[in-house]
């Protein structure tokens, strides 16, 4: 019995030794982690929505029955609102900010996070002028967009079919809002 | 033990993952830029080294019945202060390698190497083996990444290097790396999970060659001074 | 919900299969692919484990770490929970259920560093799933392993016969086939749930 606790015991302290020193490291880094990640999410805000300053988050309740936003924040000088949504591409799940100008038209997409194929959907995020043309096919559209609005990505037709329905149903959760 | 041994150890006679055959994981999926590829590679470095440091240092005061609940905990704490410090100062690099940063708690190559070497070693022995082996992952890692990079988009050094405006090199893994031939042409099958099994395979097929080659060498070499020998006698 | 979790499922188990797709969990998945039998012992282990650590690594982050703001002891706490569930599993098992544990006995304290098991806690917390989706996302997860690591067991027990390079005995022919396999496994990618 005696062995056992000291086991614990020492045990415990080498757990505690070590979850004190990531505290430490945790306050020092804490900080620069969310500077970087607030400054990441108002740049890419701010490519979907040029025309916006600052964005204040909306209330998760007035769209709480929407199930792919993630998140929709309105531009403080009234430019309209960015809206994140997540939903699924050809390969998983894919993260898109897209803004919606004060006419409930797509002012940008920019595409976070995917797991496209390389080559195929994943140009649709890339930064190559092809990914460049694909996205800015988006501008000035409403949410009746179809996939033909756009200039699709041959080979990557679900790609381009998913992203299409999800520009389409942000701005819908846009105009809900009212 | 001598570091020249420890040295030639870790890079090619007891490389972990191409003898050894550990830490796989992690060196098919995330080999696909070079980028990638030099960052997971030095924060295994890094972990390994202070793992093995802290190991060696501990060894005579941990009570053997728990020692690798112990390893964990240390190994944990590690990863995670690499981890946090990542997100915080190089966040391309926190998202390309994503959940795999954590993941390195379990990578074979650590735990395996404070249970093998460092529980018996003193701290500088440990702290070269440390050195050596994460050095011989690592250099595991940047060939994989280069050949998959190279054949699968065409590219040299992606993330890593910018040569838009002259030669410049790119933390925030926004380099688009030297064009060596055109992303069309290139066998994108290898950035995929497939590419990643092939390449590994044919690399510890090589490997496997070329060791066994120098070991009929060294062979020859014996009997032809044994027949020499005999000669002379 | 519905929706939800069989998208999820469908997820883990095929188009982002654990092993031929996020490279999770290959070492055991190499190591004990010799014989079919074998390979799914080990599959139901991780079954077993995958969901129930899913299930209480969830509890303890959501009720525990978040709110004393503690979310960066995560992998810590996480590996520390699977290490010590895999114990109590095997100890439960061994007094219970004994025919259970000298079936999956060997495989248990193996699945302590098996990164599968960390990586579906810690993609559960990356991807912000719920409880329900958390645990649904466990088991499938743990449903793909197995299919992959039987799958590629009989794939195992015909490359034997098979002529190869010397220099690819062992492992290189494993990686090659498993390669080949996981070139299959691509076909699933695209296939949505509408």
């Amino acid at each position: 019995m005696n062995k056992i606790l000291k086991l614990t015991v020492v045990l415990f302290l080498i757990c505690a030794v070590v979850a004190a020193v990531l505290g430490g490291v945790n306050e020092v880094t804490k900080g620069p982690i969310e500077t970087q990640q607030r400054e990441k999410t108002e740049t890419a805000y701010k490519a979907v929505l040029p025309n916006a300053d600052s964005f204040t988050e909306l209330d998760r309740s007035s769209y709480a029955d929407l199930k792919t936003i993630d998140k929709i924040s309105a531009a403080d000088n009234g430019a309209g609102h960015v809206v994140e949504t997540t939903f699924s591409g050809a390969q998983g799940s894919i993260t898109m900010a897209v803004g919606v100008d004060e006419n409930y038209r797509c002012a940008g997409i920019s595409i976070i996070k995917h797991s496209e194929t390389s080559g195929l959907g994943e140009v649709a995020a890339s930064a190559s002028a092809r990914g460049e043309s694909f996205r800015s096919s988006f501008i000035g559209k409403d949410e009746s967009i179809s996939i033909n609005d756009i200039d699709a990505i041959t080979g990557a037709t679900i790609t381009s079919k998913a992203v299409t329905g999800a520009v389409a149903a942000s701005i819908e959760a846009v105009k809900a809002l009212g | 033990m001598n570091i020249k041994k420890q040295f030639s150890e870790g890079l090619v006679t007891n490389n972990p993952v191409l003898v050894q055959q550990i830490g796989m994981c992690a060196t098919m999926a995330i080999t696909t830029s070079l980028f990638n590829g030099l960052g997971m590679g030095l924060s295994v470095l890094i972990i390994l080294t202070c793992c093995n440091v802290v190991v060696s240092l501990i060894r005579k005061i941990i009570p053997e019945e728990i020692r690798l609940a112990i390893f964990v905990v240390v190994i944990a704490g590690f990863v995670t202060i690499v981890d946090l410090l990542l997100q915080a100062f190089i966040p391309a690099l926190s998202a390309a390698l994503g959940v795999f940063i954590p993941l390195i708690v379990v990578n074979c190559i650590i735990i395996g190497r404070a249970e093998a070497f460092c529980q018996k070693n003193t701290v500088g022995a440990s702290f070269f083996d440390g050195v050596f082996q994460g050095l011989g992952y690592t250099v595991v890692l940047l060939i994989m990444s280069i050949v998959r990079e190279l054949l699968g988009k065409g590219t040299f050094g992606g993330g890593l290097i910018d040569v838009s405006n002259g030669l410049r090199f790119t933390l925030d893994g926004s380099g688009a790396g030297i064009k060596i031939f055109s992303g069309e042409y290139g066998a994108k099958i290898l950035t995929m999970p497939f590419g990643g099994f092939l390449t590994l395979g044919v690399l510890i097929a090589a490997m496997q060659y070329a060791l066994k080659r120098s070991a009929k060498k060294k062979e020859l070499a014996a009997k032809a001074e044994a027949e020499k020998k005999e000669v002379t006698e | 919900m519905l929706f939800n979790i069989i998208s999820i499922s469908l997820g883990a188990i095929l188009i982002n299969n654990f092993i031929f797709s996020q490279f999770l969990g290959c070492c055991p998945f190499l190591g004990c692919s010799n014989k079919t039998d074998t390979a799914f012992g080990m599959g139901v282990a991780v079954i077993f484990v995958m969901g129930m650590a899913s299930a209480i690594c969830w509890l303890i982050d959501t009720y525990i770490l978040v709110p004393l703001g503690l979310a960066f002891l995560e992998t810590l706490a996480f590996i520390l929970i699977i290490a010590a569930l895999v114990q109590l599993v095997e100890m439960f098992l061994k007094k219970s259920v004994p025919s259970l544990y000298s079936a999956l006995g060997i495989y248990l304290p193996l699945i302590t560093t098996n990164c599968a098991v960390l990586g579906v806690v810690l993609l559960n917390v990356q991807n912000h799933y719920n409880f329900i989706e958390s645990v649904v996302y466990g088991i499938t997860g743990g449903i793909g392993f197995l299919l992959a690591i039987v799958l590629f067991a009989s794939v195992r027990e015909r490359v034997q016969f098979a002529d190869y390079p010397e220099c690819f005995e062992g492992f290189p022919i494993c990686l090659v086939s498993a390669a080949l396999v996981a070139l299959a496994f691509m076909g699933f990618s695209g296939m949505q749930v509408f």
